[in-house]
């Protein structure tokens, strides 16, 4: 049975280990240009208690103008719990925990049933720094939590 | 001011142990802060010390002890006097 392998991509060289396992190290490229992927959940609970316990402060601290009014109905605290996984998952993507991320700098908007990325400020000139072209973005949620995957290439080299 | 921040961690923080028994170096995510406390954190810190985190400090080191936070809260009351 043939192996199923990524079309187009070199297959990676296996090593043996001192112990003479079998090693192979995945690149983190993919026809030459780098991908960087973040991950995050976030407890409904916990969105609903910010919200309870600090309002509009909570709002506008973590949310732009047009997250809060794309977030309405009785899935309001799902869709803010899925924007905070959004951020949080950018922010890992990045891989640079000493750099400022104002939350409101990530921002999820949407292009009919997709969910898109737009950064601005600060965070936009990393993202240009260290290469970003394009991303893909997904958020799900069920009952107790919501969850973000942004999937990020970036170009060959960071600019200087 | 260790121990106003210890008792915004003990309303806030949703961690895992005491903040009032936390040395004052250790790392507060390895203990159970989260990112979305954090931001609660960072909001009560706001009212109890009548500042406002400015966009600069908005990162995870600022929260990730006792003593971090304090020096950040320090100079932001120092820069407001």
């Amino acid at each position: 049975m043939p192996r199923a392998v990524a079309v187009g991509l070199p297959e990676p060289a296996p090593q043996i280990s001192a112990s003479g396992e079998c090693m192979i190290t995945l690149p983190g490229e993919v026809d030459e240009y780098r991908v960087r992927v973040g991950c995050d959940v976030v407890a409904i609970e916990d969105v609903q208690d910010s919200l309870a316990a600090f309002g509009d402060r909570y709002l506008r601290k973590v949310f732009t103008a047009s997250e809060i009014n794309d977030c309405q109905g009785p899935n309001r605290v799902h869709g803010l719990a899925a924007r905070f996984a959004a951020k949080e998952a950018v922010i890992k993507a990045f891989a640079e925990p000493d750099m400022p991320f104002p939350l409101r700098e990530i921002e999820v908007t949407r292009d009919g049933p997709l969910p898109l990325l737009r950064l601005s400020g600060a965070v936009a000139e990393r993202a240009q720094h260290q290469g970003w072209l394009s991303s893909s973005l997904s958020l799900s949620h069920a009952d107790c939590h919501a969850m973000a995957v942004i999937l990020v290439v970036c170009s060959q080299a960071e600019s200087e | 001011m260790q121990d106003q921040i210890r008792d915004v961690l003990a309303a806030h923080g949703r961690m895992a142990v005491d903040p009032s028994e936390v040395d004052s170096q250790a790392d507060l995510y390895e203990l159970g802060l989260t990112s979305t406390a954090s931001v609660n954190v960072m909001l009560a810190l706001e009212e109890a010390f009548g500042i406002e985190f400015p966009d600069e400090v908005l990162k995870k080191s600022t929260f990730a002890s006792v003593h971090n936070i304090e020096q950040v809260i320090e100079g932001l009351v120092k820069s407001s006097a």
